[in-house]
């Protein structure tokens, strides 16, 4: 199809060989490409009930029609895998340029299986092809030190995912990071790269260029795009201002910024830790992905490190859920997550859940209490390290609350911590949270960017009627922009007609909206089979029981709970799954899977 | 599945704006929205000014049944047509007087002021023998709205979809506004000094 090469690298590591496998057209037409063809190579090829860390699990790699085009925020890419944290499939995906990198060597994905006897990487060369090479040299290095060896190694316009020392240690909650710099940061997929002795994906010199059908429309329509980017205040002020960091202000003044693992809705001292503060106090120079405009990413300088961050869910994750609200100390921590390759949100969410039961008299380390700024770098060193209480950590917040005797303390989906939204604060991001096939995770119907930020459309955040249609909606939307590959933020400015614009213009076939959502109603129950298969059933739909019990007592969100059973009785209704939550055998027909 | 008050309120929210702005005759024009798998959608010959609870009707999202076919609103093909078949969550129907004059002489409209240019671009318009309810206004309308926010049909009025009713409202006079400016350049008689639908490829959208 065009816009690809219909060609991924398959590598085994057990053995270190590779095979370049034909993908054909009808492979495309049916899941795009990222995450949809992710999922669907992954599941071809993955029994649901693999253990996550062996040998047998994989992981896809994957870029799409719409990475690396002229469209705005293209340049993202797709990773499928089991999660060791969760037991779901798991996507992910990361911006920066490696995805970019990667279409240009011809190649639109590469498979990884088997385990390495010794630490290696992998080296994707448009000039030379594929080698897998040693890495013991690398073993051992944080993520910053691993690109800067690899640099030295193979050029210095190579490009790379590496894992740290959290991933080589196999900790739950470790991301795979790009560049040093952004990250497939969910899921503890980091872990599975080093089950796997694989410290490093890099890939150098692709000259190669994609095939467009028609370029002056493309042109056109990325245009157009381009204009309503620049039009919106979201993409072009408050982004490029204030990173994802000024989301902080709008959630803290909405009551739905959770504090005190979510506890409480607001606090008058967040905006110390917001996008506003950081511009302010700590910003060397904002920076963008490839072919951004937005330019949401930020160089700062905290004390006497520098590094890229922080982003809104880690200002609160590591700050406000943990009643802490210095910039400075919040800021280190985070490079600290960078450097050592751990989920900022999973890392501060389970901090907070091991506060919370300190204060219930249940954790047996006096100093991580709620407040405590001294603690935060020395937990997330020793959580990379599994080194004394990191080794609990190292598990994430359910494994660590059920360890310490009260499960209800951790706030998690299907064992994911909950990103920076309280769901008490709006009903249809709360109702994503509890069915989201990779579990609790705010992007995968993002209902947040309309019910808070009325982008591209406004909707009343606590109405229920109508609210499980527009979340599958969403959902469906989500794998199609997941799997073209393009970033989350330009659907603040854009329609979803203008993905179905872009990928006929780039491929020639008519992909038009309705097309594009049956793919994505595709993805989304090819998912669901999986994690069915994978032991999970309606019962994990749900969320923490203080979300459905207790309100908050002040602010703009106060006085509601999420009455998450209500909606989600709707929300299978719309999926045509039964009620308990399985996809019906006609609709799976009706999708063209078995 | 009932109808909760949020619910009602938007129908009636809606109704009211479009009864004020004169965009219907006092018992025309029709309203819906997708909810639990289902349509609600105002009932045939429904005062959209003065909505009632009971004015408010539950019709299958997938084929005809007892109350589409009796008291739903005569266009409620077109409604479920439109679902089956675009990523609608609510569609408001009306027959802006503008827009709806264009339609006799035009083919689409192509917009000429900044707020139209930047939100829709371009229009389409079809074509049907029997302009209200029919089937073929269902099956002209639905296709139009793939990759379009609104459609009018010629010598009717406009079809305009949302994520929810105020959304699908605010479409809808848009394109009204859209087309209100072309309808008094046109009554002005003068060649426009700058038109920016030609420096923006709109015959490409």
């Amino acid at each position: 199809m065009k816009g690809l090469f219909n060609k991924i690298i398959e590598v085994n590591l057990n053995d270190r060989t590779h095979q370049i496998i034909e993908i054909a057209d009808e492979i495309y037409e049916n899941y795009l490409g990222g995450r949809g063809l992710g999922v669907k190579l992954f599941t071809d090829r993955v029994s649901p009930t693999v253990e996550p860390l062996s040998p047998d699990n994989k992981l896809v790699f994957t870029i799409g029609p719409v990475t690396g085009t002229s469209v705005s925020t293209s340049g993202r890419m797709s990773l499928v895998t089991k999660s060791p944290l969760t037991g779901t499939i798991f996507y992910s995906n990361t911006g920066g340029i490696f995805g970019f990198s990667m279409k240009r060597c011809g190649i639109d994905g590469i498979i990884i299986e088997g385990k390495s006897e010794k630490p290696c990487y992998i080296i994707i060369d448009g000039d030379k092809g594929v080698k897998i090479k040693d890495a013991e040299e690398l073993w051992g290095l944080d993520t910053e030190e691993t690109y800067d060896k690899l640099k030295e190694i193979e050029g210095e316009k190579v490009h790379t995912l590496e894992i740290g020392p959290a991933g080589e240690n196999q900790v739950l909650l470790a991301s795979i990071m790009n560049d040093a710099s952004r990250a497939f940061g969910r899921g503890g997929v980091g872990a599975v790269l080093g089950s796997k002795n694989l410290k490093a994906i890099a890939v150098i010199n692709g000259k190669q260029k994609t095939e467009v059908d028609n370029p002056e429309l493309l042109k056109n329509y990325a245009k157009s795009a381009l204009d309503k980017i620049k039009a919106l205040p979201v993409t072009r002020a408050a982004l490029p201002l204030f990173g994802t960091a000024g989301v902080l202000h709008v959630t803290n003044s909405l009551g739905m910024l959770p504090i005190r693992n979510f506890t409480y809705g607001q606090h008058e001292k967040a905006p110390l830790i917001g996008g506003e503060a950081i511009r302010k106090e700590i910003l060397v120079k904002t920076e963008a992905c490839y072919g951004c405009t937005i330019r949401c990413g930020r160089l700062t300088e905290a004390g006497s490190m520098k590094g890229k961050g922080p982003e809104y869910e880690t200002v609160w994750s590591l700050g406000a859920n943990c009643e802490i609200f210095n910039l400075i100390k919040i800021t280190q921590a985070n490079y600290h997550c960078n450097k050592l390759g751990l989920d900022t949100i999973s890392m501060g969410v389970t901090i907070s859940c091991a506060m919370e039961l300190q204060d219930k008299g249940l954790f047996p380390y006096e100093e991580v209490k709620f407040g405590n700024e001294d603690v935060l770098s020395e937990l997330v060193i020793k959580t990379a390290k599994k080194e004394g209480i990191g080794a609990d950590l190292a598990e994430g917040s359910k494994r660590l609350a059920e360890k310490y005797g009260d499960a209800e303390t951790a706030i998690h989906v299907k064992g994911l911590e909950l990103p920076a939204y309280d769901p008490r604060g709006a009903m249809g991001h709360a109702l994503g949270y509890a069915t989201s096939n990779r579990g609790g995770c705010h992007l995968t119907g993002y209902m947040a960017a309309m019910e808070i930020f009325n982008a591209p459309k406004k909707i009343p955040r606590f109405t229920l009627g109508g609210k499980p249609d527009l979340l599958v909606l969403k959902q469906n939307q989500s794998a199609v922009e997941d799997s073209l590959v393009n970033c989350k933020f330009s659907g603040y400015a854009l329609g979803f007609d203008y993905q179905a614009r872009f990928v006929s213009a780039i491929t020639g076939l008519d992909f038009n909206v309705t097309r594009l959502l049956e793919i994505g109603e595709r993805i989304y129950n090819l998912e669901r089979v999986f994690n069915i298969g994978a032991g999970f059933s309606n019962e994990d739909d749900k969320l923490p029981e203080r979300f459905e019990t207790v309100p908050f007592k002040e602010g703009l969100s106060k006085d509601r709970v999420v009455p998450i059973n209500e909606m989600l009785s709707a929300y299978y209704n719309v999926r045509g799954w039964d009620e308990n939550g399985v996809p019906k055998k006609e609709k799976l027909e009706e999708l063209g899977l078995k | 599945m009932k109808i909760d008050k949020e619910t009602f309120n938007s129908f009636d929210l809606v109704g009211k704006d479009l009864s004020n702005r004169g965009y219907n005759s006092s018992h025309a024009g029709n309203l819906s929205m997708k909810s639990g798998g289902k349509i609600i959608i105002t009932r045939r010959s429904a005062m959209l000014g003065w909505l009632q609870p009971e004015d408010l009707v539950i019709i299958d999202l997938e084929e005809e049944d007892a109350h589409s076919g009796l008291i739903a609103s005569t266009e409620s093909n077109v409604h479920r047509n439109i679902y089956k078949h675009t990523d609608a969550m609510a569609i408001v129907h009306a027959h802006a007087p503008a827009t709806t004059a264009l339609s006799m002489i035009e083919d689409e409209i192509t917009c000429i002021d900044g707020e139209g240019m930047f939100l829709y671009k371009k229009i389409p318009i079809v074509e049907c023998d029997i302009p209200v309810g029919s089937y073929e206004v269902a099956e002209k309308v639905a296709p139009a709205l793939q990759n379009y926010p609104a459609v009018v049909v010629r010598a009717h009025g406009v079809f305009a979809k949302g994520v929810t009713l105020e959304d699908a409202l605010g479409v809808l006079t848009g394109v009204e506004q859209a087309a209100d400016i072309i309808y008094r350049v046109k009554l002005l008689g003068q060649p426009l000094k700058r038109d920016y639908s030609k420096e923006k490829g709109f015959t490409n959208w």
